[in-house]
């Protein structure tokens, strides 16, 4: 039975197309059939993030007008052939698109494919009302900021407001070591407030920085502790029981001089 | 080193995480009911002065607050210290 989620998360900037690309490239690896769509139409970002900005023939907006088919569209990723993206249209804007088209788009797509995957703008108005419309089940990406977490929260209200499921919830961008001399919000205390299931915990880590860099997730990179903390997410999207480690002992004084002395068995467990 | 010597110096660390959370908190519960905070003043502002047409509070103690309930919602909590009651007109 194929899936739609949507990635979501009102603030902008706060990791959801690095997100929607990571879950992508880790469920494709998986040997799953993926279909990434891009909706944040007019700034496009998703197509950069995969690397395949090259590739772009056709888009959304030509496909729900009829311009191409639906397969002339969908950008195949050589490096992972059961992973394609659809991009979004860069020179339109989000008025183009309805939910009533994403919705006969998605279910289109659930024909060929066992995960659709949507790549949702900022903000809350008709970019979020398209993205939330064909979508199966949401998830909600915030980072350890004031900021952040209220607009994750007014989302999950939304979401729940549209008679979706609960949605899930991702701490992107998490610094242990500040969370443990207490100068940032800990994954407790965020899901005290948000009180919503975690699905996974994303380190602050500059690996993001240097795949993106090279339109080459960190999904793919088997020796990045990021990348396998976004393998564990798919494998939980999957269904697959495991635990979300808060790894907040991994910052204590005495692990992390531990490392310092290279001593085994205090490496980093990233959630 | 910069690091060290701020907080050698500078404000003591480990604070700001729950600076935040309690910032938050506020924020949600203010946003829940469309009522901000200099709102909230406002209304507060206009409470006491009717309150004190009939008993004299202990100003500096009253508190405001909204507090959230995970199965009632939101209430306002408020405590108005009597000092003694106002003279009769």
């Amino acid at each position: 039975m194929s899936q739609c989620i949507v990635v979501t998360s009102g603030k902008g900037g706060v990791g959801k197309t690095t997100t929607s690309a990571n879950l992508a490239v880790a469920l494709a690896r998986m040997g799953q059939k993926v279909v990434c769509v891009d909706a944040d139409i007019g700034l496009r970002n998703l197509d950069v993030v995969l690397g395949l900005e090259n590739r772009i023939v056709y888009d959304l907006v030509n496909v729900i007008e009829g311009e191409c088919r639906l397969k002339q569209a969908l950008i195949k990723d050589k490096r992972l052939p059961n992973l394609s993206l659809l991009p979004a249209a860069q020179t339109r804007d989000k008025n183009a698109v309805t939910p009533d088209d994403m919705k006969r788009l998605v279910e289109d797509m659930k024909r060929d494919f066992d995960w659709v995957i949507i790549d949702c703008p900022a903000g809350i108005e008709q970019g979020f009302k398209n993205s939330i419309a064909g979508a199966d089940r949401a998830i909600v990406v915030t980072t350890p900021e004031v900021s952040a977490i209220r607009d994750a929260d007014r989302i999950v209200g939304l979401i729940e407001a549209h008679e979706l499921p609960e949605p899930e919830l991702i701490l992107n961008r998490y610094r242990p070591g500040m969370v443990h001399r207490g100068d940032m919000m800990s994954k407790d205390d965020i899901l005290e407030i948000l009180a919503i299931p975690l699905i996974g915990l994303i380190p602050d880590h500059e690996d993001i920085i240097t795949s993106t860099n090279r339109g080459m997730p960190v999904a793919f990179d088997d020796e990045s502790a990021v990348g396998a903390a976004y393998r564990r997410i798919a494998r939980r999207l999957m269904g697959e029981q495991i635990a979300v480690p808060d790894f907040t002992d991994n910052a204590s004084f005495w692990n992390v001089f531990k490392r310092w002395m290279g001593i085994k068995g205090a490496q980093e467990v990233i959630g | 080193m910069n690091d060290l010597i701020r907080r050698l110096l500078g404000r003591p660390a480990g604070k700001s995480g729950n600076d935040a959370k309690q910032r938050l908190k506020v924020l949600l519960v203010h946003d829940e009911i469309d009522l901000p905070p200099a709102k909230m003043e406002m209304m507060k502002a206009e409470i006491l002065q009717v309150v004190a047409r009939y008993v004299t509070i202990d100003e500096d103690a009253v508190t405001f607050r909204l507090h959230k309930d995970d199965n009632r919602g939101v209430a306002l909590v408020s405590n108005l210290p009597v000092r003694r009651v106002a003279a009769r007109a």
